[in-house]
């Protein structure tokens, strides 16, 4: 409501003059509650919760400076004339006045949202806190069918893969990927820009179902505006790593559905360009080199992929990508960063048909290792010798080059999350892997830690001592995971004793500490009562008060309870349910644990 | 109706042609047939409707389409028959089927019966295409020529082939030659001069895209991004304007469980999933891990879209409020309390234990020197105990329960007042040296003649010399809960709590005098207790507790203490803090000069509180309940009226044990030494000492 329009027997302050129901709201503005739902989302505006709801209890309250903010945006006069001008087309049509429509159609009225971007987002930080919904939206439209007919324009599924693709590829070339999760809804990835720690979720790349329980109108509504907020991340992004944006991929490659790897060769390779000349003549004697071999190749369509390798050395590692990155990074980087691009320096992959090969072309790069796929397109073949590692989901193998290892998918995201490299022996071939565990999970504070963490974590500790993991357990033994599994629960066993032995000397020590101090006081009273034989009827009781020290703890909890406020007692106990719900998940967790354990047994 | 007649009449007419049909000629011919029937029909029709209004109309017209469209095939043969368009019915009887054109009658042909026509259908190829034709009573053979026109007819065509029904218009007016236009008018001036609408029209159009309001080209694409947000030195811009941004809580993150491969101890067992179906829709968990051996095996997650969208709906409508989440450790919670060490001594363990009472010990009390204990049980007894030793000293016998007791304040007077059922006795303890004990004996005589004197009267209490005991009883007119002794010696005061407005009595012990100052009590009295050193008088009811100036004898403080029963009250020596028990287990402490309301509330004990008591020196206060416990707290009350009183629970004292339910039923405080006597309802008191 305007400062100067105040209906008589209305309040100017409090609760009643300060929020607002949003049908009054929407008559206030005067648009269509469709229309203003979007206004809202793209706006950012979300309902309040009134100490005191004037209106009732079951209505939805927005600040009236909120919809004030609202009501003096440009873009409701924008939405107006967009109807207006639908009505236009609508009318000219109705006449048969093709040429008007067609006139007015070429002129649609059109907004941008940069400037709501700014509005919401005025530094670049903000925004990148904000990014997790807005990537994740964005990663689950890129999954849908790209189908026309349907309720989703394709342009807007294809801008949607581009924006992710663009996104992924910067991640991945500045090595901030940080954890990984394959779940069952999809696969978690975590980065680090700028200091913020940004999560989104993938979707498998499986046909997703399109459901009829959704307003698509809110959904596409969202959309529009995380579209236009990650295309402006994305150019300043790419701004800062000094790469033109948008790019302009390899039309090849983006046929063979590869457009993340285009992606990433176009990222890496323009700092180089922007550098100069001095390096392009040395490449200049890589590509003479080479392009007699590529003479040899008749096929035109690998002539002209081959010719563009060279023209963006990314995947030739040892060359002049090697001297980019050490211009450039080595001075500005932490040494997480450093730690991520050098996990599988060493390592060359190949990946096979059948596992997810975007989300591994993603991460591979992103900790610094080369990786090519079946297919058109790849850089290497599989019959490269110096693959060091190869990616297979499948239940045996029929050919094997013996120079490599065949691992299932789940090492590399265990790796990663390890920021080690694990011994492949459990996630060979055919073998059902390890459990998958999440990295977002603070096992310590949860309270349970679960069997293949603590073999991780002995791991971790091994690897950045470089000594063998446990004295007297060789190195066969080490890698194999039964072993050390069981090793663990010994050790566990072992831990438990000792501290249940520790915990029962400490019980003796205190009892007699207990008895003497009994003993004194007994002295002490006796000296006191010395003159007074004590007689027969009485029964002294040197009673050890109370002994059980459960007794004692009772005792100083409920004292202190006593003393505490009804506020702070309240709060306490609060507390001490929730702490006691965490136990009770946790208690479920080993019983169910030990339960599998015995029927494994049996 | 109607329409079912119609019908029917459509059934009548075909009956009589029956007979001559043929099951193959039938479907072929039936057109024709209807045509020429309605066509004999009609007429009858016309006058059987014309009465039933408009319901049969849609039967009719189909009739005379029919009609119609068989007109020319009539005209072609001349009608042997002459009766013209009347119903056939009116010479169903007759020998003839009508007149011929001389006016002859012509009689009807014989019939042929079913097998003569079948017969005759199957010598003769060409009877398919005989047809009877009732009106003139004869068999019609169509020819080649009738029957193509009848399927043409059938297929929607012109019946001639050679007719071209969609032949080019030929315009055969000549309109050259003609000499004179179809109207004569002269030709308007309009027609020769430019008009100005038009050119108005264009000149508004013209100036339109000359201002470039119309524009024909599309417009230029402009990049889309651009770098929005340029150098981030400058704070003062980068703020957010408007009301405060709250942003939106991130979603939470996957745990062990969401994983594609967790481990075993996260995937519940089929008894879990079975319980999961027992549970209400809300209770159920969302998600049920599951475990998928390899990565190849994990399928499409079904709900993302629809979890994508509820994220939705909770970022745009889910009201958004700033709430302070507590990330503090529970222990910071608990109040820094000076050290336990710093404030002993306090009774701490038992000491001694007084055995010897059959039933549980109801009250005891100590002698002001602090040498003896007296202790009432409900088996009747009233026992002294020596102290230190635990020495059973005395053993009265009053025949009743012993609700409460207590020792005169006075050293020189130990006397004892035993509350037991309707009586209170005052007790001679025979302690002291024989002069003390002359003066006990005379003041508890003297008054045996006053007795009788005051036994006349309607008064209340009944002064009456003991006949066992060496003492005096109390006779009261209902049960009486506690007797308390003023500072001095000389009076006390009883409490009935069914004693309506005669609840609360003091009594004079010299004068053997009972009076009752307070007649209107609220709620039931539960005990009464004279201030330490002034002339003021508590009375607790169950609700509240009641401050009154013996000296004005007026009411002039009530304190609240919001409690649902009352049980005890003790008074701290100095006079101005005041401790009430509840039997909800909370314990209230007053400060008198602070407020009526309670300066604290301590929940100590989960059962009813039995009693309270103040230590007389040290700064002790200690509170026993029906859960066989007893707290002792430190209470150390200023004398600088800025400070307020310090609280600090000190121990609590186990040992006795439970019977009937009831625990702890009394506590005293050793007037000089820092020791806590408890009396139970396992008959035992207990002595516990620093």
């Amino acid at each position: 409501m305007p400062k100067h329009y105040r209906p008589p027997g209305k309040k100017k302050e409090g609760n009643a003059a300060k929020y607002i129901t949003r049908t009054k709201a929407v008559h206030h503005l005067q648009v269509s509650l469709p229309t203003f739902r979007k206004l809202c989302i793209l706006k950012g505006i979300f309902p309040r919760e009134p100490k005191k709801k004037v209106e009732g209890n079951h209505k939805t309250y927005y600040h009236t400076k909120d919809i004030a903010f609202v009501a003096h945006d440009p873009l409701v006069e924008k939405f107006r004339d967009i109807r207006a001008h639908k009505r236009k087309v609508k009318k000219a049509l109705a006449r048969k006045n093709r040429e008007l429509a067609d006139r007015l159609l070429n002129r649609q009225p059109t907004y941008k949202l940069d400037r709501l971007i700014l509005e919401r987002y005025p530094a670049f930080v903000d925004a990148l806190r904000d990014l997790d919904d807005c990537l994740t939206m964005v990663h689950l439209f890129a999954a849908l069918p790209a189908v026309g007919g349907e309720r989703i324009q394709v342009e807007r599924i294809h801008n949607c893969r581009r924006l992710s693709h663009e996104w992924q590829a910067y991640i991945s070339q500045t090595h901030s990927l940080r954890k990984t999760f394959i779940s069952v809804k999809g696969i978690y990835y975590q980065a680090e820009v700028e200091g913020q720690k940004i999560t989104w979720l993938t979707p498998h790349a499986l046909q997703q179902v399109l459901t009829d329980d959704v307003d698509f109108n809110v959904m596409l509504t969202f959309l529009e505006f995380y579209e236009a907020l990650l295309g402006f991340v994305n150019f300043k992004l790419y701004h800062s790593i000094n790469v033109k944006y948008p790019p302009l991929l390899d039309p090849q490659l983006e046929a063979l559905a590869a457009e993340l790897y285009a992606l990433c060769r176009y990222v890496s390779a323009a700092p180089e360009r922007q550098l100069g000349d001095s390096q392009a003549i040395s490449s200049s004697e890589n590509e003479q080199s080479e392009d007699k071999k590529v003479d040899a190749q008749t096929d035109e369509s690998d002539l002209r992929l081959a010719q563009l390798q060279h023209q963006l050395p990314a995947n030739e590692p040892g060359t002049l990508m090697h001297l980019v990155e050490d211009a450039t990074g080595a001075d500005d980087e932490d040494n997480e960063t450093k730690e991520c691009k050098n996990l599988f320096k060493k390592f060359k992959f190949f990946l096979s048909r059948e596992v997810p090969r975007e989300s591994l072309l993603f991460i591979i790069p992103a900790f610094g290792g080369v990786v090519s796929w079946e297919g058109d397109g790849s850089p290497f073949k599989e019959s490269d010798e110096d693959i060091t590692h190869q990616i297979v989901d499948r239940p045996t193998q029929g050919h094997m080059f013996l120079s490599r290892e065949y691992v299932q998918p789940q090492w590399i995201y265990d790796c990663v999350n390890a920021r080690t490299i694990l011994p492949t022996e459990a996630y060979l071939v055919g073998r059902v892997p390890p459990a998958h565990l999440s990295p977002f999970v603070d096992n310590e504070a949860e309270g349970y830690v679960p069997e293949y963490a603590e073999t991780i974590k002995r791991l971790q500790d091994a690897a950045s001592k470089q000594v063998l993991p446990m004295p007297g357990i060789e190195s066969g033994d080490l890698d194999d995971p039964q072993n050390l599994l069981a090793e663990g629960i010994i050790d566990r066993t072992e831990a438990s004793e000792a501290a249940e032995k520790k915990r029962k000397l400490a019980m003796l020590e205190k009892q007699y500490h207990d008895e003497l101090n009994m003993e004194l006081q007994g002295i002490t009273y006796s000296a006191s009562l010395s003159n007074k034989n004590l007689q027969s009827s009485v029964e002294d009781v040197q009673e050890d008060a109370p002994a059980d020290p459960e007794q004692m703890e009772k005792d100083t909890r409920d004292l202190s309870m006593v003393a505490m406020s009804r506020k702070k007692r309240r709060l306490y106990e609060a507390m001490q349910i929730s702490k006691e719900r965490k136990k009770a998940n946790v208690n479920i967790l080993k019983e169910r644990k030990k339960k599998a354990e015995a029927s494994k047994k049996e | 109706m109607a329409k079912s007649r119609a019908e029917a009449d459509h059934v009548e007419q075909e009956e009589p042609e029956e007979p001559s049909e043929n099951g193959f000629v039938r479907e072929f011919d039936h057109q024709e047939e209807e045509s020429e029937r309605s066509d004999a029909v009609g007429s009858s029709e016309d006058e059987g409707s014309s009465g039933e209004g408009e319901k049969d109309g849609e039967d009719d017209e189909e009739i005379h389409q029919s009609a119609e469209e068989s007109d020319s095939s009539e005209d072609e043969v001349a009608p042997r028959n002459t009766i013209g368009e009347v119903p056939l019915e009116w010479y169903k009887d007759e020998e003839h089927i009508g007149f011929d054109i001389t006016g002859k009658k012509i009689s009807k042909q014989a019939r042929k019966d079913k097998i003569d026509s079948f017969l005759a259908g199957v010598d003769d190829s060409k009877n398919w295409r005989k047809i009877y034709d009732e009106y003139n009573d004869e068999e019609v053979e169509l020819t080649k020529e009738e029957i193509r026109i009848i399927r043409r007819l059938l297929k929607g065509r012109t019946p001639h082939a050679e007719v071209d029904p969609y032949a080019p218009y030929v315009d055969w007016f000549d309109w050259e030659d003609k000499g004179h236009p179809l109207s004569n008018a002269p030709e308007p001036k309009r027609r020769f001069i430019p008009s100005k609408w038009e050119q108005k029209k264009v000149v508004q159009y013209v100036r339109a895209i000359r201002k470039g309001l119309i524009k024909f080209d599309k417009p230029k694409e402009e990049p889309r991004f651009y770098l929005l947000w340029g150098d981030d030195s400058s704070v003062a811009e980068n703020k957010r304007h408007g009301l405060s941004y709250i942003p939106a809580p991130k979603p939470k993150l996957a745990g062990h469980e969401e994983s594609y491969n967790p481990s075993i101890e996260y995937i519940p067992t089929q008894e879990e999933m079975n319980s999961y179906q027992l549970m209400y829709e809300e209770d159920r968990p969302k998600y049920i891990p599951r475990r998928y051996e390899s990565l190849r095996s994990v399928p499409a997650y079904e709900n993302s879209l629809k979890e994508g969208f509820d994220r939705c709906l909770d970022l745009y409508l889910c009201p958004r409020t700033r709430k302070k989440r507590i990330n503090i450790d529970p222990e910071s919670l608990k109040p820094k309390l000076p050290s336990k060490k710093d404030l002993k001594p306090y009774p701490l363990t038992c000491y001694l234990e007084y055995r010897g009472h059959s039933g549980p010990v109801n009250s005891i009390s100590i002698e002001v020197s602090g040498q003896w204990i007296a202790s009432g049980s409900t088996d009747g007894t009233v026992r002294l105990w020596e102290v230190e030793t635990g020495r059973c000293l005395r053993v009265w016998d009053v025949g009743e329960a012993v609700q409460h007791l207590a020792w005169n304040p006075l050293p020189e007077l130990p006397i004892l007042a035993v509350s037991a059922g309707h009586k209170v006795h005052l007790l001679n303890t025979g302690l002291g040296d024989a002069e003390e004990k002359m003066r006990i004996k005379e003041l508890l005589h003297v008054e045996e003649v006053l007795t009788d004197d005051a036994g006349n009267s309607v008064a209340a209490v009944s002064w009456v010399q003991h006949e066992k005991h060496d003492g005096i009883t109390l006779e009261h007119l209902k049960t009486v809960s506690t007797v308390e002794w003023h500072r001095k010696g000389d009076y006390f005061s009883t409490v009935m709590p069914s004693g309506d407005s005669r609840a609360v009595l003091i009594h004079q012990l010299s004068k053997k005098h009972t009076a009752n100052p307070i007649k209107k009590l609220r709620a039931p009295a539960v005990s009464a207790v004279f201030h330490p050193t002034r002339p003021f008088f508590f009375v607790s009811t169950k609700k509240n507790v009641r401050v009154y100036d013996l000296s004005k004898n007026k009411l002039i403080k009530k304190l609240d203490p919001g409690l649902r029963e009352v049980s005890s009250i003790a008074i701290h020596p100095g006079g101005d803090n005041v401790i009430v028990g509840s039997k909800e287990g909370k314990m209230c402490w007053f400060d008198m000069d602070l407020s009526s309301q309670p300066y604290k509330r301590l929940p100590a004990h989960p059962k009813d509180i039995t009693n309270v008591a103040f230590h007389r020196s040290y700064p002790l206060f200690a509170s026993c309940s029906d859960d066989c416990t007893a707290y002792v707290f430190h209470g150390m009350v200023y004398s600088d009226l800025n400070q307020n009183p310090l609280i600090v629970p000190l121990e609590i004292l186990h040992g006795h044990t439970s019977s009937n339910g009831r625990g702890v039923l009394d506590c005293k405080f050793h007037p000089r030494q820092p020791w806590l006597f408890t009396a139970g309802a396992d008959s035992v008191i207990k002595l516990y000492c620093h």
